[in-house]
């Protein structure tokens, strides 16, 4: 491990440098988010008719699909992320306290990318505001699109003052060295900071970070986004308790599969080897074994609860599921990351950081298969199964393929640009691995050996 | 939960004081709060009805807080037969103004009444799911009265052949797209039912039997069920999907919906069908009713503030679902049409019989409550296709026959009178039948009352008839196989010719409460649709709508699906 010790100057290298490769990877996400975009024009135009999107019933379609599939995708990665900084902050899991902010910031991208794909998925999006708020009163008191566009707002805004509290923090210190071309920004950020109130926001941020722990299982992937589909009785595939911890388990692979890319990215661009240690992938490739095996062993839940009920409707589309090529595929490569990730446990030696990089990879590849075949399953095996047309067919239109590599630009554009605006590492990180900080006990979190 | 006697909480006598003290808080009496209160926890424990409750609160509610617009005894009596009761609505009676909320209501009987009310409320024995409904009514509805029209249909599957000229009449009255079919009709398979032979093309080889089946097929007939716990309401983000104050029927505001689907998603019928590219009829060409050139005529309906676009086929990008003609149920399209729908007019057998589900004397509520009269009216009075008997009018009668008549000269005279049809002893003897189980009730003004009208047009005849001929005495009876003519006998009599249906609500068990009624078999959890008698190209219709929507879709590849 490196014996270089961390300073101010490292975390503010992202913002002093430009390279030619941040302009390629800036000119990549650019052009995926375009081309989606002209996509989407193209479907504004012609109507949702363009996706591969039907009526489910005699028409034989699935009327929800892909971008509904990936629009919880990204919720999950978000809520994820935020459920990893608030534990970061609350557990006192110091270790993991340089790569806090890069999981808020993931969140603020997924919540971004879900909050697209609302719009992108309406067949009307030119009416949310009149329709949906206009309403809001009566509607708030019985739809789960509507808990869960409320939901997402109010995490949205809980995200966006939790980093901006603590940039606050690191803005007014590093000011000096920022560049000046953003004073107006850095200006309204550290409007009124004085260092009387770094106690105060500590201890809001606690707070703020425990409403998040604490909200996760209650409200957020654990609770409003399952019921989304939980509460419809009519399709067994959605149905059951077992959606809300399934939901978060997917919520938390998600997004530490979505960090430790990002992390990687960080490192190697910026020579971070001292400030994103090995250690931190060793901890995070662990977490994520132990989110995957809970998300394993909740599968197993849903198709032993369906498949030996005995011929019903929930047995039915227990059935369907695990006969499916693609489910299996992906429980495959799940589980399979999963026994790396053991291994490696036991013997060390077998761990790498690319290895890390390819088993959060694989898992999101595995759990956004995962969404989008769950949402489509629920309408190939819906209780009244007597259509001949049903189950339907669904493939997802080239445009809806697309939105995947836009969103995922849309997100690396976020973070391309954040990165050129604030520290992505929290100074606090900084002055903790100086030793200038005493810290808590880190007895909370899985040991890794070095 | 509290074991003291004392308190009627279940959170005991604690949280009784307590409330108690809040509601001494409040500018209304604590005293009739917590009677209040008490009695709607013993309402809810079936120990008081909700009848009872509101005829012992009544004077002290209206000196209280000066209002109190509950139906009266009788119309609560027949509302509860609709519902089951739970607190919180029972609270909401005392509040007449339909478009204030439940919690107002509360407000009206102090906070700690209410907090009593919702605590009595989770312990009603019904579940999350009816908690959940019961939120839902404050939804898309307007308001959360009982409708005093309930629009719904009972469609008699043994009547129905499986001709699909209900499908047409409504893409045909509606405009609709190729595909969207919002009146469906398909014939099915179970373990216990199978279809004839040869598929296709029976209507022709005589599946008719006389009096009875429509068809040897197995037929589900599925327009929305118009639920009155409608899902698809529920779970709305805007409240476009709605319930029509005046008639319960369930509608989709045409001007405010997004798109979402998530009505769709949640029916569990799949009886919606969404706009997903610019529908094949432009709106300027949906001819309006009394101006052709004006649409808003036929696609707006009427609501008590103003009209809303909730008719015909839907514009791009929102959700449309069978509507039960609401230019017909206002009156646009003339008086006659009042209590009929495009697809109730066109079915040549009358399988559909539309109209007020909670007015006896409607066709719907006819034919539900009284199946077998009703199919043996139908029947006499229908244009059936392949059943040839006629029932002679009063005049045909008053002209053919005379005094010497027997039961069997009459019978040959009035077959006699009519050259191409007949008349036999099974006519009369239904005829009199339906005499004998006839309450002989008058259409009066009431709208949609068809199947008494009919009922009385033959009972008339069948008068006049009797005015000649003695059909009461033994021999009459003898010959009419109506053995000692009591009402059991005339029942069993008409079971034989036209059965005895069972009835059933589609998917009863999810809790949707649908206005639509069946008479016949109903499909069985593992049935599963088959070829009809008539195939949907033939009748111009286009079943599997994906094939056409997958032209559109950008690089679709045949036969690749997820
Ligand atoms: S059948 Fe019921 S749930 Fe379905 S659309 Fe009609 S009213 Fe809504
Ligand atoms: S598609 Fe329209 S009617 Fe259906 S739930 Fe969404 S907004 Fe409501």
């Amino acid at each position: 491990m490196s014996t270089k010790e961390p300073t101010e100057a490292d975390i503010l290298r992202p913002i002093n440098t430009l390279t030619k490769k941040y302009f390629v990877l800036y000119g990549i996400a650019t052009l995926a988010l375009l081309v989606f975009l002209a996509g989407w024009a193209y479907q504004l135009q012609e109507g949702l008719v363009v996706t591969g999107l039907g009526d489910w019933g005699s028409g034989g379609g699935s009327t929800w699909g892909l971008y509904i599939g990936a629009f919880i995708w990204w919720v999950g990665v978000a809520h994820g992320g935020i459920i990893l900084s608030a534990a970061v902050r609350l557990l006192g899991m110091d270790r993991y306290m340089p790569i806090a902010r890069l999981a808020e910031m993931t969140t603020i991208g997924g919540l971004s990318a879900a909050g697209f794909y609302i719009l992108v998925h309406m067949g009307r999006p030119d009416r949310m505001v009149t329709s949906v708020i206009g309403h809001y009163h009566i509607t708030v008191n019985n739809s789960p699109l509507v808990w869960d566009v409320t939901v997402i707002t109010a995490y949205f805004v809980l995200s966006a003052t939790y980093l901006g509290l603590t940039l606050r923090y690191d803005v007014s210190r590093l000011r000096d060295q920022l560049p000046d071309r953003f004073e107006p920004i850095y200006k309204i950020m550290t409007l009124g900071y004085t260092k009387q109130e770094d106690e105060i926001i500590e201890r809001m941020v606690w707070w703020l970070a425990a409403a998040v722990i604490i909200m996760a299982p209650l409200l957020l992937h654990g609770g409003v986004i399952p019921w989304l589909f939980a509460l419809l009785p009519a399709m067994p595939a959605w149905t059951g308790g077992i959606q809300g911890p399934m939901f978060l388990s997917i919520a938390l692979m998600s997004a530490i599969g979505g960090v430790t890319i990002i992390s990687y990215a960080f490192r190697r661009a910026y020579d971070w080897d001292h400030i994103i240690t090995d250690d931190i992938f060793r901890g995070l490739l662990l977490w994520l074994g132990f989110f995957t095996l809970l998300f394993l062993w909740f599968q197993l839940q849903f198709v032993l609860n369906g498949v030996f009920l005995g011929p019903n409707a929930k047995a039915v589309s227990a059935e369907a599921k695990l006969a499916h090529p693609l489910y299996q595929g992906a429980m495959f490569l799940i589980f399979s990351t999963l026994v790396y990730i053991f291994l490696q446990t036991i013997r060390p030696s077998l761990f790498s950081k690319k290895r890390a990089l390819l088993a959060s990879g694989i898992i999101l590849t595995g759990t956004l298969t995962e969404k989008v075949l769950f949402v489509v399953e629920g309408f190939k095996h819906p209780v009244f199964d007597i259509y001949a047309n049903t189950p339907g067919t669904y493939f997802p239109s080239l445009i809806e393929w697309a939105s995947l590599a836009g969103t995922a630009g849309l997100v690396a554009l976020l973070f391309l640009n954040l990165s050129k605006l604030v520290p992505v590492v929290e100074l606090h990180a900084v002055e903790h691995m100086r030793g200038d900080h005493a810290h808590g006990d880190e007895a909370t979190e899985p040991e890794v050996e070095a | 939960m509290s074991t003291d006697d004392e308190s009627f909480h279940p959170l005991g006598n604690e949280w009784e004081g307590e409330l108690e003290s809040m509601l001494d808080d409040t500018e209304y009496d604590s005293q009739l709060g917590m009677d209040m209160a008490r009695d709607a926890m013993r309402v809810t424990e079936g120990e008081l009805s909700e009848a009872e409750f509101h005829e012992k609160y009544h004077d002290d509610v209206m000196e209280e807080f000066g209002e109190d617009e509950r139906p009266t005894k009788e119309a609560y009596e027949k509302a509860q037969e609709e519902t089951k009761g739970t607190v919180s609505r029972m609270l909401d009676k005392f509040d007449g103004d339909g478009e204030q909320t439940r919690r107002e209501a509360m407000k009206k009987m102090g906070v700690g009444a209410a907090a009593v009310g919702v605590g009595a409320w989770g312990t009603v024995d019904d579940g999350p799911e009816a908690s959940v409904a019961e939120g839902g009514h404050g939804g898309g509805t307007e308001t959360h009265e009982h409708p005093d029209t309930q629009w719904g249909m009972t469609i008699d599957l043994e009547r129905c052949d499986g001709c699909l000229t209900c499908m047409t009449a409504c893409q045909q009255e509606n405009d609709l797209d190729q595909g969207v079919n919002w009146m469906y009709v398909m014939a099915w398979e179970d373990r216990n039912h199978s279809s004839p032979d040869g598929g296709q093309g029976l209507v022709d080889s005589g599946a008719y039997t006389d009096f009875n089946m429509g068809s040897d097929f197995n037929m589900l007939v599925r327009p929305c069920q118009h639920c009155t716990d409608a899902p698809c309401e529920k779970v709305c983000p805007t409240t476009a999907r709605h319930t029509r104050d005046k008639d319960g029927i369930v509608l989709t505001d045409y001007d405010v919906c997004i798109g979402c689907r998530y009505c769709q998603v949640a029916c569990p019928y799949g009886v919606n069908y969404f706009q997903w590219e610019d529908p094949s009829v432009e709106y300027e060409d949906i001819d309006g009713l009394e101006n052709p050139e004006d649409p808003d005529e036929i696609t707006h309906a009427e609501y008590e503030h103003g009209e809303r676009w909730v008719d015909s086929r839907a514009p791009r990008g929102v959700m449309s679902k069978c509507t039960f003609c609401p230019s017909m149920q206002d009156g646009k399209q003339g008086d006659d049409m009042v209590g009929t729908t495009a697809c109730e007019s066109a079915c040549p057998p009358n399988a559909i019989q539309f109209g007020d589900v909670n007015d006896e004397k409607s066709d719907s509520y006819q034919h539900r409550e009284h199946p077998v009269k009703s199919r043996a009216v139908a029947h006499l009075s229908g244009d059936h296709i392949s059943s040839n008997r006629y029932v002679p009018g009063p005049e045909t009668v008053n002209e053919t026959l005379s005094e010497s008549d027997d039961i069997e000269s009459a019978i040959a005279a009035l077959d006699a009178a009519n050259e191409s049809r007949t008349f036999d002893e099974e006519v009369l003897s239904m005829m009199k039948a339906i005499d004998i189980v006839s309450e002989r009730l008058e259409p009066g003004d009431n709208k949609n009352t068809t199947m008494i009208q009919n009922e009385r047009t033959i009972l008339e005849s069948l008068d006049a008839i009797e005015g000649y001929v003695d059909l009461e005495s033994e021999d009459a009876l003898d010959t009419l196989n109506l053995d000692d003519g009591s009402e059991e006998s005339a029942r069993f009599q008409l079971q034989q010719y036209v059965g005895n249906p069972s009835s059933f609500n589609l998917l009863d068990h999810i809790g949707t409460n649908p206005n639509v009624t069946y008479l016949g078999a109903e499909p069985g959890s593992d049935a599963y649709q088959v070829e009809g008698p008539t195939k949907y190209e033939d009748a111009g219709l286009l079943d599997r709508r994906q094939e056409k929507l997958d032209n559109e879709t950008v690089g679709h590849i045949d036969g690749v699906s997820l």
